[in-house]
């Protein structure tokens, strides 16, 4: 790991004037970007901890919760507003990583984390995530982790973060402050498909901070389903966060369904939604939702298998609010 | 022989230094002056080096050197029989025989300074394309050198006459992957020399060959080498043969005239140390109506390196285990471009899980229970030897393991067993590993003139618990209470003492410690009958029995005189030494049962129970041979289940070089573990009717857990390790 300078300021204000200069970047629980620094994935010059700043707080709104960028989240987790009003949040942060990991891993860093591709992850790999226009190792290499949907030439990692995925179906909303002032971005605007430049993976600005994530309440009921490797402490294979209201006869109101493994970014999926709206929540809506999901999958040689996982882990969370 | 010491469950003696931090291991070794090495490796798998840049490197602050092939010096490359298992040193000219060779050493003041200076090391390659996938060079297979594992081509009996006597027979070929040892601690090494005399601090599960390969390597004697291992965090076979950071360590402390510490990175371990080699399998067995084999083919195709031919996943069970006139076993290599394989826990897991298999296979082309086809093919000898084992109590394992697992409620047919959320299976193996027939140990015993004793002997804790078992059977043989003896290991000043290895620390070291401590007691005895005021004076020595600290006349417990007494009254310390002798080859069993449970819907399977009743003769100590099992048991689930190593094709470099990307099973995936001992004495063991035990809990348990995915799916797993997709795809 090369040297870096540190800093850490006690105002957004300060941050941001540190924050936009070249070479920097924030750290708040380190639980990533440290791996990648000491792995030289990463190397910056000036670290800016962002612990001091006042964006720790959890609060309730009048449409739901406010998470300050800074909460940890097994603060967040454990909040009983949280647990009350969003209990899919509640169940996708237990879903991941580990206790220890959680205690410090922040909520504006979880959404920022890098992807877990091993090809991005080791330096001395072609990857074009990392170092564009060195190639991507993993169109043909081992790729049973990549993403199967929304995928290019140039990359076809998959975004790894479960709380990004539920955020994704809860339709929350991104705050930043960049040295443009402050802007509100829709979680769906703010992760990028790679296309060819994958090394762009959101919407933020050089420098620019992530304050805090509105979570809206939505009154559906939910369901975080984590398909992995092990019991635990370990990334999706496939995850489906799925948010379902129904009125009378059973019938289905209004569908969310975000997915995790599948997809570069976490991804929510209209045409999978469309096919249970209106419809009873039996085998045929749930299957012809699994088929309008896959639809555009093109998977590679060792991740083919995610077709159907994704299409049982559908089913399962759903068969699950039924 | 008092049955108070040995046996006991006694809570290993190390155990509190280890969980305080005071237990010092390689690393931690307070040696002053004591500066950093890091290894530079090569990104390419097969090439040659066409200019290496060191200069940015060499220019940073506090470093000392950066050496590469151009500038280390000339070290010689250490015969095989050493246990130097490469057949080359790296960093000692231009080629590149696979990715993760080291090609430069970062020498500096600080640990960050030597990293640093690492990375900035710029190395230019001429590359080739490497050839590293088993399946798609299988063509290319040949019969390696002989005597590296077992013979290559081995034949009892006719087989194609046992095949054609069959009713019916079975053919199935497995696959198993490349996978590592992951010893939480990884290889360091401290190197410093004085003038001519090397002193190292390693993570070695063999002191005595790290001695005698640094040895060869700087032409020394081993006398000017010592070899200091107080503790290994781990080892599972990675530390057990030498490798090339020991060598450099010790190459680099001697060009910067400093000690030196060299740390493996995770990274770096996945290519540095060996690994389980991918093997290709093909099992035909033949059998009976009634179940009684007829013939065994087992054939065995596995990767080995361009530049070493040696074999490690023997086909040893297929060869000794069951009773059958029949049997031909063949082993085959392909050369690779990939770091040699080595010794991986249980080496033999891979060949027995597929016996145990393509048995289970055969239990159900017969609709034959498999505990009742095992026990219809149990053999009293070792079959491959004919000798018969110095006892075998395998029956009796299968029957009361089954009774503990409730096995009689089991019903045959796949996919009966449910519960409210998924499918229930359960299947059964064989577990059998040799144990010993191994070059044997030396001990010292000294009795002090308080009466207590103190032990040496050049083995190692690798975490079985030798300190601890080794001090309860030198305590026994003395006829001292436990704490009244003292055991020190892991100094090559000591007697020299095999490897931790091959299940074969209880019977060589085991052995030597009795054997000293038989002598030192008889010793004892002859200087209390000697003494004219002793209560024992002038009876036969060979009435005399020694317990709890204190001699006395068999038959006349009050006939006694302590320990301390005689000592104090002879005046010195009282000392024997052992010399080595080969231990006899045992075979330790047992019967491992499995319960597995599968959700339909996605696949997920989870292990929910699994019951080991196992047969190592007599239990030293019930608590650290326990533990021996539930390891094993660990590393069954991680082999069958989850671990794999995954190598790039087309860069032929490992992309899961850490524990994030190699998965182990975490505490979530491992059932509750229920351990039971037959504990009965083998009359052939020289360590107390003790046989070794180390490697036998997880055979077996690999193929009892596939076995149970069987049951409950009805699909055979060949292809290992059994992921969720494959379950789901058998499913579907
Ligand atoms: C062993 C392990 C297992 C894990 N398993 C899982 C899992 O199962 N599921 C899962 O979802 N995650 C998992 N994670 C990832 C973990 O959740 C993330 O590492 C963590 O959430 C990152 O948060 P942090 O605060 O530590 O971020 P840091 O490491 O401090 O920062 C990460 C990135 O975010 C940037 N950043 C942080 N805060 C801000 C901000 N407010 N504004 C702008 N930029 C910011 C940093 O500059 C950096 O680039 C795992 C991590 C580990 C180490």
């Amino acid at each position: 790991m090369q040297n870096f300078a540190y800093r850490a300021p006690a105002s957004t204000t300060d941050a941001l004037r540190l924050g936009t200069g070249t070479g920097a970047r924030y750290i708040a629980g380190g639980t990533d970007l440290l791996n990648l620094m000491k792995d030289g994935v990463q190397r910056h010059d000036l670290i800016i901890d962002l612990n001091r700043l006042p964006l720790h707080d959890i609060t309730p709104t009048t449409t739901g919760v406010r998470l300050g960028a800074l909460a940890r989240m097994a603060d967040v987790a454990a909040h009983p507003q949280v647990r009350r009003r969003l209990p899919l949040l509640a169940e996708t942060l237990l879903a991941g990583a580990s206790p220890q990991v959680r205690n410090a891993a922040t909520i504006g860093g979880n959404l920022l984390q890098r992807t877990r591709c091993w090809y991005f992850r080791d330096a001395s790999m072609p990857c074009n995530k990392r170092e564009p226009g060195s190639g991507c190792a993993a169109q043909h290499g081992q790729n049973r982790w990549h993403a199967i949907i929304g995928g290019s030439a140039h990359c076809i990692a998959v975004h790894p973060s479960d709380l990004a995925v539920a955020l994704t179906a809860l339709d929350a909303t991104v705050h930043t402050l960049g040295s443009g002032g402050a802007r509100t971005i829709g979680i769906r605007d703010f992760y990028r498909l790679p296309g060819d430049t994958p090394q762009v993976e959101t919407a933020l600005r050089s420098g620019e901070l992530i304050t805090a994530v509105d979570v809206p309440s939505t009154g559906l009921t939910g369901r975080y389903l984590k398909v992995r490797d092990r019991a635990t402490f370990e990334f999706a294979v496939v995850s489906v966060a799925a948010l379902i209201r129904t009125g009378g006869g059973g019938v289905v109101r209004e569908a969310r369904l975000a997915f995790g493994g599948i997809a570069p970014v976490p991804w929510r999926s209209a045409e999978a939604e469309r096919q249970l709206i209106g419809r009873r929540l039996d085998d045929a809506a749930i299957e012809a939702a699994g088929r309008a999901l896959t639809l555009p999958a093109a998977p590679r040689e060792h991740n083919a298998f995610k077709v159907p996982l994704v299409r049982r882990a559908l089913a399962t969370a759903l068969g699950g609010l039924r | 022989m008092s049955p108070s010491v040995v046996g006991r469950p006694i809570a290993r003696t190390d155990g509190v230094a280890k969980v305080t931090g005071a237990a010092r291991y390689a690393a931690d070794a307070d040696v002053t002056g004591v500066v950093h090495a890091v290894l530079v490796t090569s990104d390419v798998a097969r090439g040659r080096i066409t200019a290496i840049d060191t200069a940015v490197a060499s220019s940073g602050a506090g470093v000392l050197a950066v050496l590469t092939h151009d500038t280390l010096p000339a070290l010689t490359l250490p015969a095989v029989t050493s246990f130097y298992l490469k057949r080359f040193v790296p960093v000692q000219d231009d080629r590149i025989r696979h990715a993760g060779q080291p090609v430069a050493i970062a020498v500096a003041d600080t640990l960050a300074r030597a990293q640093d200076a690492a990375a900035r090391v710029v190395v230019r390659y001429e590359s080739a394309p490497p050839q590293v996938v088993l399946a798609d060079a299988l063509g290319e297979a040949y019969v390696p050198p002989p005597g590296s594992d077992g013979p290559n081509d081995y034949t009892r009996g006719d087989v194609a006459a046992g095949m054609a006597a069959a009713d019916v027979t079975v053919e199935a070929t497995y696959t198993t992957p490349l996978q590592h040892h992951n010893p939480l601690e990884p290889s360091a090494t401290v190197a410093s020399w004085d003038g001519d005399a090397l002193t190292v601090h390693e993570s070695a599960q063999g002191i005595s060959i790290t001695q005698n390969v640094l040895a060869q390597a700087f032409g020394l004697t081993p006398g000017q080498v010592r070899v200091i291992t107080p503790y290994v965090g781990g080892g599972f076979g990675a530390k057990g043969p030498a490798w090339p950071h020991t060598l450099l360590a010790a190459a680099a402390a001697r060009h910067v005239g400093r000690p030196v510490k060299l740390v493996l990175s995770r990274a770096q371990t996945y290519t540095s140390h060996g690994h389980r080699a991918e093997t290709h399998q093909v099992m035909r067995v033949g059998a009976t109506r009634e179940g009684r084999l007829t013939a065994i083919d087992h054939v065995v195709t596995q990767q080995v390196s361009r530049t070493e031919e040696l074999l490690f996943n023997s086909s040893e069970p297929t060869r000794m285990l069951y009773d059958c006139a029949n049997v031909r076993s063949t082993q085959r290599a392909v050369r690779l471009d990939l770091p040699t394989g080595s010794f991986v826990r249980s080496p033999e897991a891979a060949t027995g899980h597929v016996l145990e298999s393509t048995l289970d296979e055969l239990a159900v082309t017969l609709g034959l229970d498999p505990v009742e086809l095992r026990l219809r093919n149990w053999s009293a000898i070792n079959q491959e030897t004919g000798a018969p084992h110095g006892s075998n109590h395998l029956r009796e394992c299968y029957t009361r393991g089954a009774q503990q697992f409730g096995w009689s409620r089991r019903d045959p047919r796949p996919g009966s067993m449910r519960d409210r959320d998924g499918i229930i299976g359960w299947g059964m193996a064989t577990a059998a590993h040799t144990a010993g027939g191994r070059p044997g140990s030396g001990a010292t015993v000294t009795v002090g003139r308080d009466g207590t004793a103190r032990i040496e002997c050049g083995t190692q804790e690798i975490g079985t618990g030798t300190y601890t078992v080794m001090q309860q059977v030198g305590a026994q043989t003395l006829g001292l209470a436990v704490h009244q003896v003292t055991f020190l290991l892991g100094d090559t000043r000591y007697p020299a003492a095999f490897a931790s290895a091959a299940s074969a620390t209880v019977p060589s070291a085991g052995a030597a410690v009795v054997r000293a401590a038989t002598a030192a007691r008889d010793l004892v005895v002859a200087a209390a009958l000697a003494d004219a005021a002793s209560p024992l004076h002038g009876v036969a020595a060979d009435r005399i029995g020694a317990e709890d600290g204190f001699l006395f006349v068999t038959g006349q417990p009050w006939r006694r005189v302590a320990y301390r007494d005689v000592m104090a009254r002879h005046g010195a310390p009282i000392s024997a030494t052992s010399t080595p002798v080969p231990t006899p080859l045992g075979y330790s069993t047992g019967a491992v049962f499995a319960e597995v449970h599968v959700d339909p819907a996605i696949g997920r399977v989870r292990v929910r129970r699994i019951v080991g009743v196992f047969d190592p003769g007599r239990i030293l100590n019930r608590q650290t041979a326990r533990s021996q099992a539930i390891g094993g048991a660990v590393w069954a689930v991680g082999f069958t289940l989850t671990e794999h190593t995954l190598v790039d094709p087309h860069l032929g470099r490992v992309v899961t070089p850490n524990l994030s990307g190699y998965l182990i099973p975490t505490n979530l995936d491992i059932p509750d573990i229920d351990v039971d001992f037959i504990d009965r004495p083998d009359p052939d063991s020289p360590a107390l009717g003790a046989r070794g035990f180390g490697e036998t809990p997880m055979t077996g348990t690999t193929a009892a857990i596939a076995n149970a995915l069987h049951h409950a799916t009805g699909h055979r797993f060949r292809d290992l390790p059994i992921t969720q997709d494959k379950i789901l795809a058998a499913l579907s």
